[in-house]
């Protein structure tokens, strides 16, 4: 999709939403260096969710979606569970996968997109909680790791199944009781990132959402290793404040409380030798790029 | 009656390049920056109430948001 088939019929203007006339004239496509700095300042890309109050996904969702570096040709694969009450209120491109299968329906899409546009950067980025990651679709997020398909798979990691009333996933913590597992888990979190770097990825990132800036890096860095060397995974702690017992203004609290040094969201990343390289190579050029600016932009005689 | 955001114009610091509400409301396009008056308002009919704002903004010590009833 390219900027320009936003743009409305002028004489359709005035009978068309609100929020899409809003779209049209101030959101950030086509914009260079997009990023958390527009957030309050241009229309953002997701538009009244249906989210609980305080819901640190939505958080997660509004810096992901500022972030995209090529928003206007992206598409995203959803999952079933919160993040698919969400994609109806997106601007971006997505699909609904059935629950676990999203990242083969990536792998599908990615190749068909580089065959319809081979001239043109088609991103995928697949956006699913930790069930359809790392329970039900641990297959399929496996198997497009080992084939080294080129998209970035994101999951939000809420540590339970939330809107099925708090069962445990693989990425709960050992000994969390939950409303349906009074006992307590019985098994350690599963170390995704690990499991995630061993299979193939280029990047792999865990973090939280407490830092706009951060979650910008990361998601750009992401998403363009995955255009040119394999897949990346960034798993993001986005808690489910009502099954943990949290107010709704608690849920940014709880993530600064889970990413100290030594706890299970502080901040890590694995590159590999090839994807460093590559970062570094794209660092030089933007510095070489804006420093050409300034050249050109100083008065003639200072240097 | 819902309970929704409220920000006091002489307390919000945002012509000073503060912009923890805008950036911690888990709702978008909700609460914005007025770039004429140069301070942060919130789009009621889109607030959930969730007092996250009212938390970053006194944590601030800036105590520039309250919660009000509409």
């Amino acid at each position: 999709m390219g900027k320009n088939n936003l743009k409305i019929c002028s004489d359709l203007e005035d009978i068309m939403p609100p929020e899409y006339r809003e779209l049209v004239a101030s959101a950030t496509y086509g914009k260079e260096n997009r990023g958390w700095k527009d957030i309050g300042s241009a229309k953002e890309l997701i538009e009244e969710h249906s989210l609980c109050a305080g819901c640190p996904e939505a958080i997660a969702f509004r810096y992901v979606l500022a972030s995209l570096p090529n928003p206007e040709d992206t598409v995203m694969v959803g999952s079933t569970g919160c993040t698919s009450l969400v994609f109806p209120h997106v601007a971006v491109h997505n699909i609904h996968s059935l629950f676990g299968n999203q990242n083969a329906v990536a792998s599908g899409l990615k190749r068909a997109l580089k065959l319809r546009f081979p001239d043109r950067e088609k991103d995928v980025v697949v956006l699913a909680g930790d069930g359809a990651t790392v329970d039900i679709g641990l297959d399929m997020t496996l198997q497009a790791w080992f084939r080294q398909e080129k998209f970035t798979t994101i999951c939000f990691d809420n540590e339970l199944y939330a809107n099925t009333g708090g069962q445990e996933s693989g990425l709960t913590q050992k000994g969390f009781v939950m409303k349906m597992a009074p006992q307590g888990k019985q098994f350690n979190k599963v170390r995704m990132p690990e499991i995630a770097r061993e299979s193939g990825c280029a990047y792999v990132a865990i973090l939280t959402v407490s830092k706009p800036n951060l979650v910008e890096r990361v998601l750009k860095n992401a998403v363009l290793i995955a255009r040119t060397i394999g897949p990346t995974y960034i798993q993001i702690y986005t808690p489910c404040i009502l099954e943990i017992g949290k107010q709704s203004m608690e849920g940014l609290q709880e993530m600064r409380d889970a990413e100290g040094p030594n706890d299970r969201f502080a901040f890590r990343e694995f590159i590999t030798d090839e994807a460093k390289a590559f970062l570094a190579d794209m660092d030089e050029k933007k510095k070489a790029a804006a420093a050409a600016k300034i050249g050109t932009a100083a008065p003639a005689g200072v240097k | 009656m819902y309970a929704v955001a409220f920000v006091e114009d002489e307390k919000c610091i945002a012509n000073k390049g503060c912009r923890l509400c805008i950036l911690y409301c888990p709702e978008a396009d909700t609460l914005k920056f007025d770039p004429v008056k140069k301070k942060a308002y919130v789009v009621e009919s889109r607030c959930k109430g969730c007092e996250l704002c009212v938390v970053v903004c006194n944590n601030a010590k800036h105590n520039a948001i309250t919660m009000v009833m509409r």
